[in-house]
């Protein structure tokens, strides 16, 4: 079956990357040294000749290969040396791409809410000024002697607050919805930098090990193991 | 795996607890490392209490309050790099964005909700309906007393809340994502379905008046303490605190593997109330997590707490009519 490829678009969730390491390896003993990545909980893989293809669902936080959860590996000699080619994809690239959108939807939804907030209050403000102003008749709340005695500021007067808040609060403060929305898009820049290169990274550091050891790099193996749980 | 008399339960049968205090980690590395993990608990708690105690009525604003939250929560971010407690929990890229969905729907689509149907609307809508004011019984005591008593009734309200989730199934469906977390870091605390989180935001506080200056200062027990439950720092956490607070190792024996494990330490930051109704185990554990470890996915959770009701109501409903289909395992039972 053919796919349906988008080339620009499918940058932001699709990696297609190689490296060479110095070391001789056929297909079979390449895909050896990587199989420590594959032999995780919901990890699917099948080897043909030279390629590898695999597939994780939902894996596991310290899962490796825990961003780019399906691609393919293809081993090829390259003058005495191992050329690794790889594509991979990853949903939680493009969802932090798309997570922006949802947060601006938020935002405007707070913005509508804010303007029917505003608008109800203006319809009941004449019924408000009929009303007896509360704070008025309310004494001013005083500090214990001992907050006195320790200096602590005392408490203002809300009616003196009352007389410079002209402008109406608004009931939900969009601020954090954009800043959000902001905050995604610097994360998926990161992420779409970082990422790759700590693939690459894991992916030498697999190859280039010793056979027999495991490929596990920098944190240990998928499942921390209870004899290890002990101080980091 | 023999596990560990605790009372008249056994914690870390079905998977590793560390029970007790003798045999927690300590802070590794030289004499300056080792004095800033032990007194950066204390030092922060009392200075933030210092700040809010002492702050001039223009400082002492919520505003502020959220600032000094986000700086303190990038702080503890960097401290998760520099002194991890275990490196099977290192906050990943992926974890990270993640968590900040979560935070990011705290912050917006549960705000809205809670702005219509919170416990502020709900506590306005009672005190309307029987014609009461605010209970102004606190509002003359000292500032520090009205502050500790504001962050233990809402302690109390979580404790509850937080222990029928753990008793009484279809509460329980809310808050079992929040148990797949597999690892704890400084936002996990808002990973979990938004009904929960709903719920476990719903406090009694709002029928007192307290004095605006007493709410910061809870609010630091709140940043200072109830923040650390989910966190990986290692910290010497000094003795008198862990009898008192809430911490990472309480809280991570709540999340351990292990069943019984899971059914203690409920309160949010004062751990006295599970000392006081026999709930507290003190210890810790690494392996965290539900299904042996098993990670649940944004979408998952979303949805869990009706896909797994629909599963169980279906599974009931074969078994009474004898149709004989394999029960489909309980996730958790309520006693």
């Amino acid at each position: 079956m053919t796919r349906l490829r988008v080339p620009y678009v499918e940058k932001i969730w699709r990696i297609e990357d190689s490296l060479v390491v110095e070391v001789p390896l056929t297909p079979d003993e390449a895909f050896a040294r990587l199989d420590p990545l594959f032999q995780t909980d919901g990890t699917r893989y099948a080897i043909e000749g030279d390629t590898l293809g695999y597939l994780k669902t939902n894996p596991r936080a310290q899962d490796k290969l825990a961003t780019f959860t399906s691609g393919t590996l293809r081993v090829e000699p390259a003058q005495g040396a191992t050329r690794l080619t790889y594509q991979a994809a990853s949903t939680a690239l493009l969802l932090c791409f798309l997570a922006p959108l949802l947060f601006l939807f938020f935002a405007q939804v707070m913005e509508a809410a804010n303007q029917w907030e505003r608008a109800k209050a203006e319809a009941s403000e004449t019924a408000k000024k009929n009303k007896p102003d509360e704070a008025k008749d309310k004494p001013l709340p005083k500090l214990h002697p001992i907050d006195v005695m320790l200096g602590a500021p005392a408490p203002k007067d809300p009616k003196a607050d009352k007389d410079k808040q002209k402008e109406p609060k608004e009931k939900f403060k969009t601020t954090p919805a954009y800043a959000l929305a902001g905050l995604f898009f610097v994360l998926f820049l990161v992420g779409r930098v970082l990422e790759p290169w700590l693939l690459k990274r894991t992916f030498r550091q697999a190859l280039t090990r010793p056979h027999g050891e495991a490929a596990m790099v920098d944190g240990g193996s998928d499942d921390p193991d209870p004899a290890r749980a002990a101080p980091a | 795996m023999a596990g560990v008399q605790v009372g008249k339960r056994i914690i870390g049968a079905d998977a590793p607890v560390t029970v007790g205090w003798e045999n927690i980690g300590r802070v590794q590395g030289g004499p300056l490392k080792q004095a800033f993990f032990t007194y950066f608990q204390p030092v922060v708690l009392f200075a933030l209490i210092a700040f809010w105690y002492y702050a001039p009525n223009e400082w002492a604003l919520a505003s502020v309050g959220i600032w000094i939250g986000l700086g303190f929560k990038v702080l503890l971010l960097a401290l998760e790099w520099v002194n991890p407690r275990y490196r099977s929990w290192q906050l990943t890229w992926k974890e990270f964005a993640t968590d900040l969905f979560y935070v990011g729907l705290g912050y917006t689509a549960l705000r809205m909700i809670s702005g219509y149907f919170g416990d502020d609307v709900m506590i306005e809508a009672i005190q309307g309906a029987m014609d009461w004011d605010k209970f102004t019984w606190f509002i003359g005591l000292p500032l520090l007393v009205q502050a500790i008593l504001i962050s233990m009734i809402f302690d109390f309200g979580q404790y509850w809340m937080h222990r029928g989730m753990h008793n009484w199934y279809p509460l329980w469906l809310t808050h079992a994502p929040h148990h797949y977390i597999t690892q704890l870091n400084i936002n996990k605390g808002a990973v979990g379905n938004p009904i929960e989180l709903f719920l476990i935001g719903l406090g009694i506080g709002g029928f007192f008046d307290f004095l605006p200056r007493a709410f910061l200062i809870a609010g630091a027990f709140g940043m200072a303490v109830g923040t650390y439950q989910h966190i990986n720092v290692r910290f010497n956490t000094p003795r008198w605190w862990r009898f008192i607070f809430n911490t990472t190792e309480h809280h991570s024996v709540h999340h351990a593997q292990d069943y019984e494990a899971t059914r203690s330490n409920y309160s949010g930051t004062w751990i006295l109330w599970d000392r006081l109704f026999g709930t507290c185990v003190d210890g810790e554990a690494e392996l965290l997590g539900m299904e042996g470890g098993r990670r649940m996915d944004i979408g998952e959770t979303m949805v869990f707490p009706f896909t797994q009701a629909w599963k169980d109501m279906k599974a009931r409903r074969e078994q009474r009519q004898g149709l004989g289909g394999a029960s489909a395992p309980q996730l958790e039972p309520a006693e």
